[in-house]
Parts: structure tokens; C-alpha cells; sequence
């Protein structure tokens, strides 16, 4: 009881941030910015209370909230964590304070819409990963936009309007289709059981012919993967990552990229299992793509950002593989993998932002020997770099691990038993990802940290300034994400075990065909 | 007729009368002016009141047995116009009021009575239950409104709008009257029954004497091809006025066709009527709002549009459709008054809606662009705003009935209007300042009246968007 009730502050700490800053008087930015950090940190430790006492023995959803909430239509206000969600809520909230603390200097106009916008967001995204039932899961799903619209547009660079414009276009074209077919799939329910709910354990029991499932499954996957993003829906990303403030770019990189994979996760595969397998080789295809594809286009990119935002695509690419190959070890791989992404991509878009405000460029080629100027800095990209590549003992390294060992082991017995090889195919190019990986990340810290010294101008055009090395909340900011990479990465068994009953759950759903064995369609 | 049911059935409509009878007295009193709002305001909000209670203790009548009747749906239909009526005349005293005077528009009470006048035509229709009620009702409810248009015009084209207007709405009443006499003739039957019965007969003249009908109220509630009138006379009218049109002119006549439908199901051709000439109305409204550079024309375009929703409705199962639009009419009605009443005074009425003018509204007044911004976010039904659940209801509705296809038409048809709502958003919140617009005949009165508007319609937004269940439970 206690635990449900401190899930649903959880939740609603943000709502209640923004009302706090309501009530701050105009013209106290630092009042406002203290407050967020405050509200931030308390959700995070609140979720990290219940992150303890989640007991990953149990089966389905702990500390459960469920009460009706549009009663004529079996909608209900339904929140709990499990196995699916509880990495990524942690994730989340682990983030809160990081971003808050990371806008400190860098956003000076409007500093109280800018936080009334990062709670907002932080509320939709907690509300997306808690929600346990569709409508109210397509409505923090949805609602996340608006905020990330005016964070991008108010608060971004050169080409603001065009990139968050097209940000909100993609994304709601891919939520418009999933609408429909949400409206069909509890409507399909209930004319076949008579049961009108909205509820993820009772939509799973729906059983759809493949016909059905293939269209709705297509429309929930348009959807996740355009949030993904997967190749080729990935044009918006870029954009986005470039133009959005530092703030909105770790928002995107470190949490909103997984909405797409966990509802791959959640409800995209489970909930039309026979189509999953009829699109896997599709799919399959689509997520190695996107790791060769994204790794290569952040070879050659110019603009920081970009490689980070490219590197992404790929990365992701794994966290889908793994998701695909229904092995234990692919799927917890992938959950780690997340995780991990969300860690690296944050502290790198969190440093790229750093070094952004003293030079205010972000092209590759104006840096050079960074690592003499700004020792600490560069040790603390380094090791984050590294993450990235997947060295041993980081996180990054046991996510793409196991979600390789995952696709081999799935893909080794098919080609075993003669039944085609392009699984197997698949399996070596992703491998191959991870050289390319290596490849792009040690180019940039390459140019970015050693060879001659090279500094850009500052702002005001003048050569020659003196750059300051991080100083002491730059550097907290950055130690807590290293310490999180390497605790991901030392002792990944915590997490996973927490994870284990979910992933064990989602193979057992996507694995078992639930198509009626009688063809004809609900109509 | 009996006198109890005579005087409690139409008692709504009686406190609008006794409303419209005082203010001709006052008027001719040489007091009109000054309490001709107020007045107005709390006649209406009575009749509001009553109506509602009415509905709530499940009264229903027929003091004019086969021409009028109310049941608690009717009722509610009426409590919902009069109140939404409300925030439309807080919102125009800056242009109606006792400050209008520094204009030397000479104007007396003639707005209110015009408005209260078109309200009783709006409750009457919701009341009809014979065609001659009905066409009596729809009458009243427009004629005001074309005067209404060109009352205190700033500039010439308001007088060609209003013409247009009135020549359009014109053929829309000799189009009802047309199929009206074309049902009696299939039928021998003058009561709005003989709609469904025309519906549910194979012979020609019933199909055409129903399409006729329908056809007259997609005139009135300007659904594609026959919205032309739309763009410009909102443009043309006072923001209140066009808020009227576009919520109040627009509720009583969906309100009427949902009622005329009954419980018909609809079949070929009529469900191909219905399906396509909204559907066409989604895209274009949509599309043409894109282009536009005035807030008043392209929320224009935004409700012909949502028209198209609207009559979407129909295509649900009967027992739906009441709700459906109820709930639809009740959020798009508060959303759009509150962009109406939250939109800044300014001298210059061509200029006011400028969305040009828009740009960086939130550093000169963030009350007004946040206002504005969830009012736009909210048409275009992006959650967790109320439009969205409205939007659902309807195509939930549309699901359900096993029309799956043009429910995804209709979908898809919204996602394109969501790039015109975002960019009213961008101007106010993202563009650089634009210079404000002078202000001097604004009393602080008519400022304070048109936030009381903005803040009962954000409270009544707020309140959707929270508890749409308890909303919907009551509809």
C-alpha cells in the first residue's frame, strides 16, 4: 500500500514541480532552477526506494494503482511497476536531476517555462513507461510531444522550427495509425469476449487472426519504430538531436528513444505474436540496417551532435536485434542495452553541451588536442567513449555482448538445421556494428582529444581565450553517470535479475501463437 | 396544452424571452446600453440553470403535443448552447459594451438582443418534434446572426461576408423547405419521425427529400462543398460574434440533425453522404487552415473541419450518437472560446487577428499564449487536452459500428490539421516579438469580463481532461 502510494508520487512529483513553479515569483531563475533539482532529486530517490523493494520473484505487476477512470469505456487509471518498466523508470529518474542540473548555465531565457517543460516531459515519459492500460499508455505517449516540441522550438539552435516541426509530424503520423489501431484491437476484444478493456494483461488474451494482427501490428510498429528510430523512418532524429538544447537532446537520447523499443517490448510484439514472426526477418533485416547504416553515417559526420545522434540509430539497432531474437540472454541483452544507451548518449550529449558553451561550435573540425587544455574533461569523454564502444567492464559492452550471443544462439540452430542462413547473416553483420562502432568513436575522440591543439573562437570572435576546465557541478553531473556505466557494467546481475521474470514472460508471449486455428476474420 | 407543462417545459426559453422583452424596455428607457450585457448574462445563465436542473431530475413534457416536447436529452442539448452562450458574451464587452461608446458605433442593447434572440432559436430547435418547429427554430437561430455579423463592421468586406452569408443561408431554408415538403409528400407527415421513415423507404422522392434536408443543415454548419460563406463571414464578424458562429450556430444545428436521425441506422445512400462530404470536409478544412494568415479564417477552416467530425458521429450506432456529440460539441465549443476570449484586445480589429501579430505573444502576455496555445493543441486532439477524448469518442463510435474504413479515413484526415494548430504555437512561443498593437478604447472592465470567459472555459477544459469519465457518465 505504501509502496503504490509512493509509485503514484512518483509519478505525480513533476505535476506537483510545476505547480510549485507557478508559485515562485517572476524573475527568480535560480529559486527556480533550486526547486527543480529539488523536485527531481526526490522523485529519484523515491524511485529508487521502490527500485529496492521491487521483488523481482513475483510474477506481473507490483505496487499496483488501478482505478477507473473513463468507467463507460473500461478505461482505467492503472500504473505498476514490473519486470518491463522498473530499468527504465529507474532510468528516468536517474536522469531527472542530471538534465535539470545540466541546463543550469546554458538556458538563461525563459529558465520557468524551460523547467515547467523538463517536468512535463519527465511526467509523460514516467507516465509512459508506468501506464499498465492502452488508452492511458497512448495518452502520456501522445502528450510527451507537446513538451518536447516547445523545449526544441523555444530553446534550439539555427533551424529550431523546421526540426522540432518535423519531430511532431513523424511522430504523431506513426500515433494516429497506432490510434486506429488500438480503437480496432479492444473493439476486436470485446465483440469476441465480450470483455471492453483497455488493460495490457487483458489485451494480450486477445486472439486475432493473422490477417488483423498483421495490419495492427503494422501500425503499432510504424509507430514504435519511427520512435525508435529504425532505418529508414530515422530522418528526424538527426534534426532534432541537432537543433534541440542540451537538455532536450539527453531527454531524447536518454530516455524517449526507448519508449520506442520498450513498446516493441510491451505491447507491439506480445500483443500480435503470429505476425511478429511472419515480420522477424523483416524486422531483423530493418535493425541490423540500422546498426551497419547509423554506424556509417556517424563515420563521416562533421557535426558532433551528429555522431552522437547517428550512433544512436545504431545502438538502438542492437536493443531491437535482441528484442527479435527471443533468446533469454538476446533479451535481457537488449533491456541492458537500453539501459546502457540511455547512460552513454545522455553523458555524451550532456558533454558535447558542455564544451558547446564555452566554444559555441559544434563542428569536429574546429577541436583538436582537447585533452592538454581540459584534462579532466577529456578523461571523463574518454571513458564515456569507451562505453560507448563496449569496452569490457562498462555497460556498454555486457548490453551488445548479450544481445549478440542472443541472435547467434538464435540464428546457429536454424542454420543448423538447414533452414536458411540469413539469420546467421544477419547475426555476423551485426558484429560487425560494433567494429564500426569502435571505429567512429575513436575517430571522434581522435580529432576531438589528441593531435594539435586546436580551440575555436569564443562567441564574441576572439582567439587565443582561455578555456576553464569542468568545474564542480559539471563534474558531480558526469562522476554519477560514470559511476552508473561502470556499475551496469561490473555487476549487471542485480538488474537482470530484476528484469529476468519479464523476459521470460515477453519470449513466452511472442513465442506461442494465438491466432484461432479456425481462418475468418471479426467482421 | 396544458399550462404547468406549458410554463415549466419552455421556462429555458421564457428567461431568454423575458431577457430579450426587458431589454427592449430598458432600451426605449434609454438605459439599454448599460444593461444590456448583465442583463443578458444573467438570463441566460438562468435559463442555463434550469435547463440543466430540469434535465438532471429527469423531467420531460410535451406542452405542445407533436410540435414541441422536452425530455432530459433535450434539455441537456439546451443547458449546453446557454452555457456556452456565456463565455460569448463576457467576452464582447470590449466590443459591445458601454465602452464601445469611444467608437460611436451607436450602439444600444442591439447585440444582446440579437444573441438572446438566436439562443431561443437554438433551444427551440432541440425541442421540435414537427418540421414547422423546427424550420421556426432554425430561423430564428440564423436571421440574428446575419445582422449580427455586419453589427458595429469595421471595414467593407464585413458587408459582403454577411451577404454571402445571408444569400447562403437563405438556400439552405429554401432547401430544408424543399425536402421538407418532399417528406410530407412521400409521407403525409409534417413530424421530424417522417425524416427516419423517409430514410427507411426505397421510393426516390424520400431519398431525395432526405438528402435535401441533410444537405441544408451541412449548409448551416458549413460542411464541404458548401462552406464557402464560412471563411469569410468569420473573418468579417467581431471575435465574438465569429466565437457565436462558430460554437453556438454550430451546436444547435448538430444538435438538430442528431435528433432528426433518432434512431435510424444508417444505409446507402445516405451512410455514403455522411461518410464522404465530412470526409472531404476533414481534408480540405485541414489542408486550407495551412494557408491561412488570419486566426478568425483559419479557425474557419478549423471548424469546417471539425464539422466534419461531427457529422462522422453519425455514422455510430444511434444510441451513441447523442453523447458523442454532446461531449464533441462541449469540448470543441469551451476550447475555441477560450482562443477567442484569451486573444488580446486591440484597436485595430483587422490587425488584432493578424497571427502575424501572434508572434512572441507569450513574452508580452503568457496568460493569452498559454490560453491560446491549449486551446489550439487541444483541436488539433493531441492528448492529454480534451479534444482528444471528443475526437476518440466519435471514432470509437465509427469503430464499433464496423466502419473501420472510413474511420481510419477520418484519422488520417486529422493528422493533417495538426501542422496549422502547431503553427499558431510556434508563433506565439518560438517566432521573435512582434511589436504590440495599441490598445486605448479597452476599459479594464471589458479585460477583466474576457478573462472571467478564458477562465471558466480553462476550468471547464481542465475539468474534461481530468474526469472525462464523470463527464461522460452524465451525458
Amino acid at each position: 500500500m505504501f509502496e503504490a502510494g509512493l509509485l503514484n508520487l512518483v509519478l505525480f512529483l513533476p505535476v506537483l514541480g510545476i505547480a510549485l513553479l507557478l508559485m515562485l515569483p517572476a524573475g527568480q531563475d535560480e529559486l527556480v532552477r533550486r526547486a527543480t533539482l529539488g523536485t527531481m532529486t526526490l522523485q529519484f530517490l523515491a524511485t529508487t526506494l521502490l527500485y529496492i523493494r521491487f521483488d523481482p520473484a513475483v510474477a506481473g505487476l507490483q505496487f499496483e494503482t488501478r482505478l477507473p477512470w473513463i468507467a463507460s469505456w473500461g478505461v482505467h487509471y492503472q500504473i505498476g511497476l514490473d519486470g518491463y518498466n522498473i530499468l527504465l523508470v529507474m532510468l528516468t529518474a536517474f536522469l531527472g536531476p542530471l538534465v535539470t542540473a545540466g541546463a543550469f548555465s546554458a538556458i538563461q531565457k525563459d529558465v520557468k517555462l524551460f523547467y515547467a517543460m523538463v517536468f512535463a516531459i519527465q511526467f509523460a515519459m514516467m507516465g509512459t513507461f508506468l501506464a499498465q492500460d492502452l488508452f492511458l499508455f497512448y495518452v502520456f505517449w501522445e502528450a510527451m510531444l507537446i513538451p518536447m516540441f516547445l523545449m526544441i522550438g523555444i530553446w534550439g539552435g539555427q533551424r529550431r522550427i523546421y526540426a522540432t516541426i518535423k519531430f511532431f509530424l513523424y511522430t504523431a503520423f506513426g500515433s494516429i495509425l497506432m490510434l486506429a489501431a488500438l480503437i480496432y484491437l479492444v473493439w476486436s476484444l470485446q465483440s469476441s469476449t465480450g470483455v471492453l478493456s483497455f488493460a495490457f494483461a487483458d489485451l494480450v488474451k486477445t486472439q486475432l487472426p493473422l490477417d488483423v494482427q498483421t495490419w495492427l501490428l503494422a501500425a503499432f510498429a510504424l509507430s514504435f519504430a519511427i520512435k525508435v528510430p529504425m532505418a529508414p523512418l530515422h530522418t528526424w532524429l538527426p534534426d532534432a538531436h541537432v537543433e534541440a538544447p542540451t537538455a532536450g537532446s539527453v531527454i531524447l537520447a536518454g530516455v524517449l528513444l526507448k519508449m520506442g523499443t520498450y513498446g516493441f517490448m510491451k505491447l507491439g510484439f506480445p500483443l500480435f505474436p503470429d505476425a511478429t514472426a511472419l515480420f522477424t526477418p523483416f524486422l531483423m533485416t530493418l535493425a541490423v540496417v540500422s546498426i551497419v547504416y547509423g554506424a556509417c553515417l556517424a563515420l563521416v559526420q562533421d557535426d558532433i551532435k551528429k555522431i552522437i545522434a547517428y550512433s544512436s540509430i545504431s545502438h538502438l539497432g542492437y536493443v531491437m536485434l535482441g528484442l527479435l531474437s527471443l533468446e533469454i540472454t538476446g533479451i535481457q541483452g537488449a533491456v541492458i542495452q537500453m539501459v546502457s544507451h540511455g547512460l552513454v548518449a545522455a553523458g555524451l550529449f550532456l558533454m558535447v553541451g558542455m564544451i558547446y558553451e564555452r566554444c559555441h561550435t559544434r563542428e569536429l573540425s574546429a577541436y583538436g588536442g582537447l585533452a592538454k587544455l581540459l584534462p579532466v574533461y577529456s578523461v571523463f569523454f574518454m571513458v564515456l567513449t569507451l562505453a560507448s564502444v563496449g569496452l569490457p567492464t562498462t555497460s556498454g559492452f555486457t548490453g551488445e555482448f548479450l544481445v549478440l550471443l542472443g541472435a547467434f544462439k538464435a540464428a546457429w540452430p536454424v542454420y543448423a538445421a538447414g533452414q536458411g542462413a540469413w539469420p546467421l547473416v544477419l547475426a555476423v553483420v551485426a558484429v560487425s556494428g560494433v567494429v564500426l562502432g569502435a571505429l567512429y568513436m575513436l575517430r571522434f575522440a581522435l580529432h576531438f582529444l589528441y593531435g594539435p591543439v586546436k580551440v575555436p573562437p569564443a562567441g564574441d570572435g576572439q582567439h587565443g581565450h582561455v578555456l576553464t576546465d569542468l568545474d564542480g557541478r559539471e563534474k558531480a553531473i558526469l562522476a554519477a553517470l560514470v559511476v552508473a556505466v561502470f556499475a551496469l557494467g561490473l555487476f549487471p546481475d542485480e538488474p537482470m535479475r530484476k528484469t529476468e521474470g519479464a523476459a521470460k514472460a515477453y519470449q513466452q508471449l511472442v513465442a506461442t501463437p494465438r491466432a484461432p486455428v479456425m481462418a475468418g476474420g471479426i467482421r | 396544452m396544458n399550462t404547468p407543462g406549458f410554463f415549466i417545459a419552455m421556462l429555458p426559453e421564457h428567461l431568454v424571452l423575458l431577457g430579450m422583452v426587458l431589454l427592449i424596455v430598458l432600451d426605449v428607457a434609454g438605459r439599454g446600453r448599460r444593461a444590456a450585457l448583465p442583463l443578458a448574462l444573467a438570463c441566460t445563465g438562468a435559463a442555463s440553470l434550469v435547463a440543466l436542473v430540469l434535465a438532471v431530475q429527469g423531467y420531460s413534457a410535451a406542452p405542445f403535443a407533436g410540435h414541441f416536447s422536452v425530455d432530459p436529452a433535450t434539455l441537456l442539448a439546451k443547458a449546453l448552447v446557454l452555457a456556452l452562450a456565456l463565455p460569448v458574451l463576457l467576452m464582447s464587452r470590449g466590443d459591445f459594451g458601454p465602452a464601445a461608446d469611444a467608437r460611436e458605433t451607436g450602439l444600444g442593447s442591439e447585440f444582446a438582443l440579437l444573441l438572446l434572440s438566436s439562443l431561443y432559436g437554438a433551444c427551440l430547435m432541440q425541442s421540435a418534434d414537427s418540421f414547422l418547429t423546427l424550420f421556426l427554430g432554425l430561423e430564428i437561430l440564423s436571421l440574428p446572426v446575419y445582422t449580427l455579423v455586419l453589427l458595429a463592421y469595421r471595414r467593407p468586406e464585413s458587408a459582403e461576408a454577411a451577404l454571402k452569408y445571408l444569400v447562403l443561408g437563405g438556400t439552405a431554408s429554401a432547401t430544408f423547405l424543399m425536402g421538407v415538403s418532399l417528406i410530407y409528400g412521400a409521407t403525409g407527415s409534417m413530424a421530424i419521425t417522417a425524416f427516419v421513415q423517409a430514410l427507411g423507404s426505397g421510393s426516390t422522392m424520400a431519398q431525395a427529400a432526405t438528402v435535401l434536408v441533410v444537405v441544408s443543415f451541412f449548409l448551416k454548419a458549413a460542411v464541404v462543398p458548401f462552406h464557402g460563406w464560412a471563411p469569410d463571414a468569420y473573418e468579417a464578424a467581431t471575435v465574438p460574434v465569429t466565437g457565436f458562429m462558430a460554437v453556438i450556430v454550430k451546436a444547435a444545428a448538430l444538435l438538430a440533425v442528431v435528433r432528426l436521425f433518432g434512431s435510424a441506422t444508417l444505409a446507402t445512400p445516405m451512410l455514403e453522404l455522411v461518410a464522404v462530404l465530412p470526409l472531404l470536409s476533414i481534408v480540405w478544412g485541414n489542408l486550407a487552415a495551412m494557408k491561412q494568415e488570419s486566426l478568425r479564417r483559419m479557425l474557419a477552416y478549423s471548424s469546417i473541419a471539425h464539422a466534419g467530425y461531427l457529422f462522422f458521429a453519425l455514422l455510430g450506432a444511434p444510441e451513441g450518437r447523442l453523447q458523442a456529440v454532446t461531449f464533441y460539441l462541449l469540448a470543441y465549443g469551451v476550447l475555441n472560446l477560450l482562443a477567442f476570449a484569451a486573444l488580446p484586445p486591440a484597436d485595430d480589429d483587422l490587425q488584432r487577428d493578424r497571427l502575424d501579430h501572434l508572434k512572441g505573444l507569450f513574452h508580452r502576455s503568457p496568460y493569452a499564449a498559454l490560453m491560446i496555445g491549449i486551446a489550439m493543441l487541444s483541436l488539433a486532439g493531441i492528448p492529454p487536452f480534451p479534444g482528444f477524448v471528443a475526437k476518440f469518442l466519435i471514432f470509437k463510435n465509427v469503430f464499433a459500428a464496423g466502419h473501420a474504413t472510413w474511420a481510419v479515413l477520418g484519422l488520417v484526415g486529422s493528422y493533417l490539421g495538426i501542422y496549422f494548430y502547431l503553427r499558431v504555437v510556434q508563433f506565439m512561443f518560438m517566432s521573435p516579438d512582434a511589436a504590440a498593437l495599441p490598445t486605448s478604447g479597452e476599459s479594464t472592465i471589458a479585460r477583466r469580463w474576457a478573462g472571467v470567459a478564458s477562465g471558466a472555459c480553462l476550468a471547464a477544459t481542465l475539468a474534461v481532461a481530468v474526469f472525462p469519465g464523470w463527464v461522460l457518465a452524465r451525458l
